[in-house]
């Protein structure tokens, strides 16, 4: 299904997907984040500063509530998300390729409920970067390309004073068959025009991780390599990399206790991240990852070894949050390209 | 005007004679325009350093990391380190220095004046540039200079500079070993504390509706704690572990830790923490600004140091980072507090 969307009638379709709540990109506080759209609709931001990934795998989730009186069993309730349906536009194609990484880490061995619940609720409408939005951008090292549909159910391209709208699931169909004839039926020149700015945006020169394929193998004959430390020196071991990158999902489980006569409280998840130095802490005391060489390593290597050999793809997706946002520089683009460069 | 080449012959000569381990310094990232923070070890790398306004960082953070690793390891740390250090980041080895955190002695400062230029602030840049992207800042006297893919872009600096640059009262490291650029002292772009001073113009409840909407949008990345360095307590109040761990440590003292501040990224909590940082770091922030660049989130932390610092300054006539051996604020009283319970 491929349409043609008058840019000025972007509210209306908004407005005719009754039976979801739809976000799209803010400007807020100085930064582009997804909100519930109030009004009209901007998609003229480069990209968020964070992923889309807290409507799936929120920061903070409640797993049940514990109540014990003394003399009888414990209580436990259990707490699922609401099943509110979400469909979020304006998603880049980065952050697109970071919904199926996300998915085979929460569905393919074990499922996780409180995911699940959340993912089938969730619609991606993706909109295509005619040319990539960040001078940190990489998606094409990483698999990716910046008209990429994966993990999209609709991906959207900018034709100047229109959109060409394709469904790439049956969930897209729907949302589009929702628009009635606000879409109309692309055009010969149309798909032409299509092609073009597709070709344009994949020919537009970005970072390049040299030997992306290699990474994996390379990564793993450079355990311990010095250059570990040397390129983390700089490392002030925060959590913004990994709390605004859209695919890390390491998690903490704590009780929350909100009374100790009766006991009383809630389970959650809140999100982790290997860059804290406590992350790794045991109980003894011993910390295995005690250095932040140790810890970049640890972020690189999940990217691009660890996740590589599990399910046969980087997990990173090129988006280059980590990248612009880092406040001393680490680069993870450089780290890659260094530490492989290294070895035969 | 400083002249990077005075710099680059410092370090190398340093560093030849072997009088220093390492010299931090800035050096060109791997990203575009943005400095980084460089640890010159030889001589032949001592070209690598650079000046501009996107210097930011206060490199005194790692006179910290070298101490804490150097504790780790209980090896002598041996020759000095030597550090480029604009005003505010000499202030805070001061205030380090006042802590007994590392002796005089084992830190050679190689002070920068800001001779009122500053560093830049990026997000007031972007908002000039319409999406182009700089790939290079440079001082050229009172203006920056920017080159981008559309040619060169030049900008007073007093309309992209950081606010803690243009209310910065002393833009020159008074404690040094060597110093580069004049002294520009008094030649001040606004008033200090002009950003707080603003901002308290509104009602209390304006005021709590702001902080309440930063306060929910606080992730907890504790970038803004991370970058710090006076926020070198080996236990923090946040982390999961709030005390240390040896191998005496029983299990009913971990299990029955106490844990002041939840995980959850939620207004409670965020309060807890972004007010305990702030209270801690009385009489100690040289406002270097550090913790309100890294904030991922654009939460005006700085604000709530500002507040902290001009309490000290009024009530106290303190000046974090004035000297060595002078008193710190709150490890010091005087003789006629009019507050009795100090007596």
């Amino acid at each position: 299904m491929e349409k043609i969307l008058d840019k000025k009638r972007i509210d209306d379709w908004i407005a005719a997907l009754t039976d979801w709540e739809v976000l799209a990109p803010a400007l807020q506080d100085g930064i582009w984040t997804y909100k519930p759209v109030s009004g009209a609709a901007r998609l003229d931001h480069p990209n968020t500063r964070q992923s889309p990934k807290e409507l799936t795998f929120p920061q903070r989730e409640i797993f049940f509530s514990f109540e014990q009186i003394k003399g009888e069993p414990p209580k436990l309730t259990q707490i699922l998300p609401k099943e509110t349906r979400h469909v979020v536009f304006g998603v880049r194609s980065c952050d697109g390729k970071g919904v199926p990484r996300m998915d085979k880490v929460f569905t393919d061995h074990v499922e996780d409920t409180y995911y699940t619940t959340r993912r089938k609720n969730v619609a991606y409408v993706g909109l295509a970067c005619n040319k990539p939005p960040s001078s940190t951008c990489f998606c094409l090292s990483v698999g990716g390309s910046p008209v990429s549909t994966d993990g999209l159910d609709v991906q959207m391209t900018d034709l100047g004073d229109r959109y060409f709208v394709k469904a790439i699931t049956e969930t897209g169909k729907a949302l589009m068959k929702a628009a009635g004839s606000l879409l109309a039926e692309a055009a010969a020149a149309d798909q032409k025009q299509v092609k073009q700015v597709h070709a344009d945006a994949v020919a537009y020169p970005q970072r390049k991780i040299n030997d992306p394929d290699g990474a994996p193998a390379k990564l793993k004959a450079s355990f311990n390599s010095p250059l570990w430390d040397e390129m983390a020196r700089a490392c002030i071991g925060c959590g913004i990399c990994t709390f605004l990158c859209p695919t890390c999902h390491c998690f903490d489980i704590n009780d929350e206790v909100q009374s100790k006569a009766p006991l009383k409280g809630q389970r959650v998840r809140t999100w982790d991240n290997c860059q804290f130095p406590d992350f790794t802490m045991h109980s003894s005391g011993h910390n295995p990852r005690e250095n932040t060489g140790a810890r970049l390593r640890q972020r690189v290597n999940h990217k691009f070894q660890y996740f590589h050999e599990n399910f046969g793809m980087h997990q990173c997706t090129g988006c280059g949050r980590c990248v612009s946002e880092c406040p001393v520089g680490i680069d993870i683009v450089a780290v890659v390209n260094k530490v492989t460069e290294n070895v035969g | 005007m400083i002249n990077i080449k005075d710099i680059r012959d410092t370090a190398r000569d340093m560093l030849a004679k072997g009088e220093v381990r390492t010299v931090i310094g800035y050096r060109r990232g791997s990203r575009g325009m943005p400095a980084e923070p460089a640890f010159i070890t030889s001589p032949e790398q001592a070209d690598e350093l650079i000046w501009d306004p996107t210097c930011y960082h206060n490199l005194s953070l790692y006179l910290v990391h070298d101490r804490k690793i150097s504790a780790h390891l209980q090896k002598n740390s041996g020759l000095p380190i030597a550090i480029v250090a604009k005003g505010c980041d000499a202030r805070s080895i001061v205030v380090l220095m006042q802590e007994h955190y590392f002796k005089r002695e084992d830190v050679y400062i190689i002070g920068v004046s800001c001779e009122g230029t500053g560093v830049l602030d990026e997000r007031k840049l972007a908002s000039h540039l319409n999406g182009v992207q700089p790939t290079l800042a440079a001082f050229d006297g009172d203006d920056y200079v920017f080159t981008t893919a559309e040619g060169e872009k030049r900008l007073p600096a007093r309309e992209v500079m950081a606010d803690r640059c243009l209310e910065c009262r002393i833009p020159f490291p008074k404690e040094h070993n060597l110093v580069f650029g004049d002294d520009k002292t008094g030649r001040q772009l606004a008033e200090p504390f002009a950003a707080l001073t603003k901002f308290e113009e509104q009602g209390n409840s304006e005021r709590w509706d702001i902080w309440s909407h930063h306060f929910d949008r606080c992730m907890r990345c504790f970038a803004c704690r991370s970058v710090c360095p006076m926020c070198y307590c080996d236990e923090c109040v946040v982390d999961s572990i709030t005390f240390p761990v040896t191998q005496q440590t029983s299990a009913a003292e971990k299990a029955d830790r106490v844990r002041w501040i939840e995980r959850s990224a939620m207004r409670s909590e965020n309060i807890t923490y972004l007010m305990t940082r702030a209270m801690h770091l009385a009489g100690r922030c040289t406002d270097c600004g550090e913790c309100d660049r890294a904030c991922p989130v654009n939460i005006p932390i700085r604000m709530l140091n500002n507040k902290m610092e001009r309490e000290a300054r009024e009530k106290f006539g303190y000046e974090p980072g004035a000297s060595i051996g002078g008193p710190s604020l709150v490890a010091s009283f005087l003789d006629n507090d009019p507050g009795d319970f100090i007596r």
